[in-house]
């Protein structure tokens, strides 16, 4: 039943700019690195002359969680704005379809355009590298790890956003609750390793890599059933 | 009417001790079409949208099909169309396009779409986006909406709210086609008696949450029974004549008000009051609209 449901949520975001999001995000992060190896190629291959792929890497990854908070708050808006446009909610769960369904699809739409854009944030990474002339032995999992571990370090507050967007109709709170957390990410650093909002970062550099997946999962999903609990309660108006 | 399509026992729904609708007993029989009536703010939607289970009722049941709508709603809405006030649709998505997302919920064959669009008479402007529809093409497309799952029970919230005369009379003709054709049983709410009046069978009145009306329309309309009103030359003697053939009769601004006279009885006291040399200026019928009597009903309470 939840995939009719996404089926469905596919076809409704046709037309809304949401995969131009998608696409722009990563394309926008790894234009910003060819614009900064570009313009100091020779200051920075001696700088990181030892692990050019890993400087490449490193600079890209100081922008991933901003990015991903970011993504996270406008797609989860998006989503929600659909129905709540023209209050679609009440003929949607009207439907013989569990509530369960209807937010399990909404969360996976969510969750599955995010991670296009991951993909294709390692892709263009890649690309880069190689267009820079960097050696051509790629790191892979080096490429991979910067595409998937943050983005799942991000889930709680994707949860968080998706749950906001979905029960309130004006989207200004979440929007900007989100924003307001993605700029703030900057300065959470010496918040310690507590804050969430600081484990995109530690899930690729640290000791305890594998902790602070295991807690983005578990946040997460804690997050995410507390807001399926709710929308299945709540009146609909 | 042998079997209830829809009841509700002691539908409430309260809002901070405010009851939106109290004690609500509704009951709807198989093949009807069911006109719920009331002013805005009387508890129309809310008592809707719980009979769909978009909203919790405080207290109270819903029973749909003989089933009890808590425990069983998925399979109750299978056999439900529902269009709740104004229509919902995706404004950037055609008309083709609003009805495949529904249908993929549904899981119902592509055919569907084609067949619901040529109900509503939709299939030439089937591939345009929603967003330049007119206010009538978009609630005839609310209705294919709700008719795509093939329901037997058709739920529809203000249907004609904000049309044009001639948009009113297509969605009308539309929900008189249903019982007859498709065997549908309809309920359909309004807070224009007149409206219903040309399509309903039985009304329910609905004022203030609570139910003040529940009976068929012909029952409604008997209680708009006629008044004689007669001009006569002397009034106050006319009077005492009619109550000496047995007619009690009101004088109000020298003219008298007879209720519910029968031809005869007109005929017979015109005789007498003749024979009696009464000069006979007038003799009236003043029909008591339903909207009077609905308006009586309501009470003054309402906001209409």
């Amino acid at each position: 039943m939840m995939l009719r449901a996404l089926s469905a949520d596919f076809l409704k975001i046709r037309g809304k700019g949401l995969w131009l999001l998608i696409v722009i995000a990563p394309v926008g992060l790894v234009a910003m690195q060819a614009l900064n190896f570009g313009l100091r190629y020779d200051f920075l291959t001696k700088l990181y002359a030892k692990d050019l792929w890993g400087g490449l890497l490193d600079n890209i990854l100081r922008f991933v969680p901003i990015a991903l908070f970011m993504g996270a708050t406008l797609v989860s808006s998006l989503i929600a704005g659909v129905e709540h446009q023209l209050s679609s909610w009440k003929q949607l769960l009207a439907l013989p379809i569990s509530r369960t369904a209807v937010f399990s699809a909404k969360y996976t739409i969510t969750v599955l355009l995010l991670a296009v854009s991951c993909v294709l944030l390692s892709i263009g990474s890649a690309v880069l590298g190689i267009a820079l002339g960097f050696p051509t032995e790629l790191p892979y999992s080096d490429l991979a790890r910067i595409g998937l571990y943050p983005f799942i370090a991000s889930l709680p507050l994707l949860a968080l956003q998706l749950w906001l967007s979905l029960t309130f109709r004006n989207q200004a709170l979440s929007v900007s609750l989100g924003i307001a957390m993605a700029f703030g990410s900057i300065f959470t650093g010496n918040l310690g390793e507590f804050c969430p909002l600081n484990w995109p970062l530690l899930t690729v550099e640290g000791k305890h890599q594998g902790v602070f997946l295991g807690a983005g999962l578990g946040l997460g999903l804690l997050i995410m059933l507390i807001g399926l609990l709710h929308f299945n309660r709540k009146d609909v108006a | 009417m042998n079997e209830f399509v829809i009841r509700t026992h002691n539908l409430t729904k309260k809002y901070h001790d405010r009851a939106a609708v109290n004690s609500l007993n509704l009951s709807i029989g198989r093949g009807e079409i069911y006109g719920f009536l009331g002013p805005n703010g009387a508890g129309k939607t809310t008592t809707i949208r719980m009979l769909l289970g978009l909203i919790r009722p405080t207290s109270g049941k819903v029973e749909i099909f003989g089933k009890d709508l808590q425990k069983d709603r998925l399979n109750i809405l299978k056999k439900v169309g529902s269009l709740v006030e104004y229509p919902s649709y995706y404004g950037h998505l055609s008309a083709v396009e609003n009805l495949e997302a529904i249908r993929r919920i549904l899981n119902l064959p592509k055919s569907r779409i084609a067949e619901v669009l040529d109900i509503v008479s939709l299939t030439k402007e089937a591939r345009r986006s929603v967003k330049g529809y007119s206010l009538g093409m978009k609630q005839r497309l609310g209705i294919a909406s709700a008719l795509l799952g093939s329901p037997e029970l058709l739920i529809l919230d203000e249907p004609t709210n904000g049309l044009d005369p001639s948009g009113i009379q297509e969605i009308r003709e539309l929900i008189k086609r249903m019982p007859k054709e498709h065997g549908i049983t309809v309920l359909v709410s309004s807070h224009l008696l007149s409206e219903v009046e040309l399509m309903a069978g039985s009304v329910g009145i609905i004022a203030q949450g609570r139910m003040v009306f529940q009976d068929t329309i012909e029952h409604l309309q008997h209680q708009a029974s006629s008044t004689i009103e007669m001009t006569v030359s002397e009034p106050e003697a006319a009077v005492w004549i009619a109550r000496d053939s047995g007619l009690t009769g009101q004088l109000q601004e020298g003219r008298i008000h007879f209720d519910g006279l029968s031809n005869t009885q007109v005929a017979g006291l015109v005789r007498r009051l003749v024979e009696n040399k009464h000069d006979i200026y007038r003799v009236e019928e003043k029909r008591k609209s339903l909207e009077d009597i609905f308006m009586q009903i309501v009470g003054t309470g309402g906001s209409l």
